[in-house]
């Protein structure tokens, strides 16, 4: 490669632009939270933390969140596997039935749960139909709802970062594994789950992240008393016009996912050490 | 084929159908005869896809979306295609940081960022409303364009573009002849994604709104509030479509195992 | 009874057959080599008694039982792999004692065991090492006393030494068959290289099509060579058709295809045949000069391209029954179109 001082006149629009409009609003967001009438302060955290409302918000957005993760954990990883050890063709197929619900509108997919979960909704109207209930079941507009959108919007990132990892495990190593008295569940436990925690570390992450600011999908799918982080900067900035706390709680959000993100990275590389 | 017994095939076809029903259903719903959404469907008809038409405001963000994606991406093309470009093919001083920075706004919350442009290009400088979502979606899919022609240039000779400027073309020539149309279907596949993440936006969408000024998933989830009727179903059957088109050019130039790395 | 028999053994994946009513026998402490070009089979042989393949038909038989239908991890045989397949999130150590864990030997024994054979491979102070911190050769010896620590009934190698230099494979194939006599281990070893093999082994099977062609000490596969295929592959670059017409103790009496008469002492297995062909290596073939004419096993011949090869010249020589690869001394140089007389040692024509 070479050293040339002109590169930076190809970077310098580019620069401009994200310096501009992404990292000077930001800035300005993120430091309104910290001015006080006597210089910098915490009292506005303070007071969010403080508001039981407000912090049963933010534990109600970890928890979902994290329960997400998890059953997207659970359903992603052995499906990762199957997708990873089928030929190449067949893996292509199933490749494109992931990608494509990714590719597809946010609001389009959140909105199909509420076709199937609403009150005239499939579930709904085959219960009644076989009398197994008298009065539609309220599945929609609670925690459940959304964490069965949040895991619907999510799950195909799970599956492309665990099958990108898996699909390179060499069969090689499973084959040595059998060859030295493994059994197919001791050749899961000790090669073939160690060596996909990369993805599974990448996949829980973009998870998580994605699940503590994902806007759409509890707006759509969830109820007055199921406000998260993002849902409670819209009302706080657009309902109540509550500047200083939408800051608040977008920067609490920003500092979230930051510490969630090392946390993991932490753990993975205590893990693989 | 080792290693996959029965359960897990079983285990792998049970969620792709979670994965896949829900838009079948949709799909289903948009060409019923019922006032309500219902499925299955009573009936066949095209009613609800002639709906959307109907509706004034859907063909109007529709517009709006179609030209802030387009004019977005065409913008971050032009900024991204010499950032990549000089983030590839140089060593500089600062270039982990820099490739970071064109990289980051991917991990803003973008409700945060949307808020933010609300915030301090709308309200503190007076930013026209259709200005400040024009640059709010040009920032958002950068890093889009940035990896995708990044990726491209990876796999593109250099010494191709050092013979043609031995044989005398200009570095800007070059350029133009040489190395841009080496790396065409990476710019094409750049453009799609960065398309499609730009008309699907919400988050950010949704605080740059004004007299007059929408996107069309914003209209689709306000609409939803108060109407239960298939027109969205039908709304989304269009877009799945679109998508589908969109996906077999992604995966003509791209490929789509782009996505599991 | 031999230790290791494959019976009428046919591998097919869809149509494409691999294996043909295959069968082999293997005594105990031997070392059987499969040597083949690629695609020939000998690493789905290979395979298919390592566990790895499924035989359409036929029968796997192991120390008087039945081992078709056993699961690799039941079989208890090392597996040495062309790219070592060592675990890469497992230290040296820890890849050597996987098959030890399996099998649920305490703790120090385990410890005991695994440096013994870090020791045999000269590996003892690499024990805490990750796999990519070793070089080609050092991760050969993991692999191979990672497979050689369950004391395996069986050792099977897979081109092992394929990934290394010319004389690190040297080296190498010394050490591996030092152990494995040492050990007393049987082991089947598939390669493409025919040094590599005569080397090590004490019986090679050449394979072609899915098919042994010959099973046979090294010398005799180099010198005896049973069909045209495995002639070709050990060198035997010369096939003249023969017709027998007449039995002596000594040896045979042919007639070429232009009436000329050749001598054959060895009848390789093929006196009742009428029509065989006599094989013959280029350099086994002597260049006369003019005059120098004898009564039988000659052929005229005119020079026609020849190429330096170092130790000799390399001729192609016209003659009435077709054109002859022969060397000749790198002291003297024919010149194209030169005409000269071609002497094939009776003892040197093999048939077959």
């Amino acid at each position: 490669m070479k050293k040339n001082v002109y590169v930076y006149l190809l970077l310098l629009p580019g620069l401009i632009i994200l310096l501009l409009f992404l990292a000077v609003p930001l800035f300005s967001t993120v430091f309104r939270t910290f001015q006080g009438d006597e210089g910098l302060t915490l009292t506005k955290y303070i007071a969010f933390f403080k508001d039981s409302y407000d912090r049963g918000v933010y534990i109600r957005t970890l928890k979902l969140a994290l329960l997400t993760t998890l059953i997207a954990v659970i359903l992603g990883f052995p499906t990762s596997y199957y997708i990873s050890r089928v030929s190449r063709r067949v893996r292509g197929l199933y490749i494109i039935f992931a990608v494509f619900p990714l590719l597809t509108s946010p609001v389009v997919r959140s909105f199909s749960w509420m076709v199937i979960l609403g009150k005239n909704g499939i579930i709904n109207s085959t219960l009644l139909k076989l009398n197994l209930i008298e009065e539609p079941l309220r599945l929609l507009y609670n925690e459940f709802s959304i964490v069965i959108g949040l895991v619907y919007l999510f799950l195909p990132l799970m599956i492309m970062s665990l099958v990108g990892v898996m699909e390179n495990i060499d069969e090689d190593l499973i084959e040595a594994a059998e060859s030295l008295g493994a059994t197919r569940r001791e050749v899961f436990a000790r090669v073939i789950f160690p060596l996909s925690i990369p993805g599974l570390i990448v996949g829980s992450v973009l998870v998580f992240t994605g699940s503590i600011t994902a806007y759409t999908t509890p707006q759509l799918l969830g109820g007055s008393n199921t406000t998260v982080l993002a849902t409670l900067i819209y009302q706080n900035a657009m309902s109540l016009f509550d500047w200083d706390s939408a800051s608040v709680v977008a920067t609490i959000m920003i500092l979230t996912t930051v510490f969630v993100t090392f946390l993991i990275n932490k753990l993975s590389s205590r893990l693989n050490a | 084929m080792k290693g996959k017994g029965k359960f897990l095939t079983l285990f792998a076809l049970l969620v792709y159908f979670f994965l896949i029903i829900p838009l079948i259903i949709i799909t289903g719903a948009a060409f019923g005869t019922d006032e309500f959404l219902k499925f299955p469907p009573r009936g066949f008809s095209l009613k609800w896809l002639a709906n959307i038409f109907k509706v004034e405001m859907f063909v109007r963000t529709f517009k709006i979306s179609l030209e802030i994606a387009v004019l977005g991406t065409v913008l971050a093309l032009l900024v991204g295609i010499p950032a990549a470009y000089g983030l590839s093919r140089y060593d500089f001083v600062g270039k982990n940081f820099l490739q970071g920075f064109f990289l980051s706004p991917v991990l803003v919350p973008g409700i945060v960022f949307g808020f933010s442009l609300l915030n301090f290009l709308v309200i503190k400088y007076e930013m026209p409303v259709y200005t400040s979502l024009l640059v709010g979606h040009t920032v958002i899919i950068m890093p889009y364009i940035i990896r995708v022609i990044s990726s491209s240039l990876e796999n593109f000779d250099y010494s191709i573009e050092e013979a043609a400027i031995s044989l005398g073309a200009s570095k800007l020539k070059t350029f133009f002849v040489i190395v841009l149309p080496n790396i065409a279907s990476g710019v094409i596949a750049a453009f799609i994604l960065a398309f499609i993440n730009s008309f699907n936006n919400v988050p950010v969408s949704i605080f740059l709104t004004g007299p007059g000024i929408s996107t069309l998933p914003i209209q689709m989830m306000s609409y939803v509030e108060y109407y239960f009727d298939p027109t969205i179903a039908a709304l989304s059957v269009v877009l799945m479509a679109m998508t589908i088109i969109l996906m077999f050019i992604i995966e003509k130039t791209l490929g789509l195992s782009y996505f599991t790395k | 009874m031999a230790l290791l028999s494959l019976k009428d053994i046919s591998v097919a994946y869809g149509k494409n057959v691999v294996l043909k009513n295959l069968n082999l026998d293997v005594e105990k402490g031997e070392l059987v080599s499969l040597l083949g070009p690629s695609g020939c089979g000998k690493t789905t042989t290979l395979r298919l008694i390592g566990g790895f393949v499924e035989a359409k038909n036929g029968r796997f038989v192991f120390n008087g039982k039945d081992y078709t239908k056993i699961p690799v991890h039941k079989r208890n045989f090392g597996f040495v792999f062309q790219n070592y397949a060592l675990f890469p999130h497992l230290t040296v150590f820890d890849n050597v004692a996987f098959g030890l864990k399996q099998r649920n030997i305490p703790k120090n024994e385990i410890k005991k065991r695994v440096m013994e054979i870090l020791e045999t491979v000269g590996l003892k102070d690499y024990a805490d090492r990750s796999p990519r911190e070793l070089s080609g050769g050092q991760k050969q010896r993991v692999a191979l006393a990672r497979a050689l620590v369950i004391q395996p009934d069986l050792l099977l190698l897979d081109e092992p030494l394929s990934n290394l230099d010319a004389k690190l494979r040297v080296k190498m194939r010394l050490e591996i068959r030092k152990i494995q006599q040492e050990y007393n281990i049987t082991a089947i070893y598939v390669t493409h290289d025919q040094e590599e093999c005569f080397s090590i082994s004490d019986r090679v099977a050449v394979m072609n099509n899915g098919v042994i062609e010959q099973l046979d000490t090294p010398q005799k596969i180099y010198n005896l060579p049973r069909t045209e295929f495995v002639a070709n592959f050990v060198g035997f670059e010369n096939f003249i058709e023969l017709e027998l017409e007449a039995k002596k103790i000594d040896g045979g009496f042919y007639k070429l295809k232009n009436s000329q008469r050749f001598k054959v002492t060895h009848f390789n297995g093929r006196e009742d045949e009428r029509y065989v062909k006599g094989a013959i290596r280029p350099e086994e073939i002597d260049i006369l000069n003019e005059g120098g004419e004898k009564e039988t096993n000659t052929l005229k011949g005119i020079i026609g391209i020849s190429t330096f090869l170092g130790k000799h010249y390399q001729y192609v020589v016209e003659t009435e029954v077709g054109r002859l690869l022969v060397n000749g001394s790198a002291h003297k140089r024919y010149v194209k179109g030169e005409r000269v007389t071609l002497y094939f040692p009776e003892d040197k024509i093999v048939l077959v």
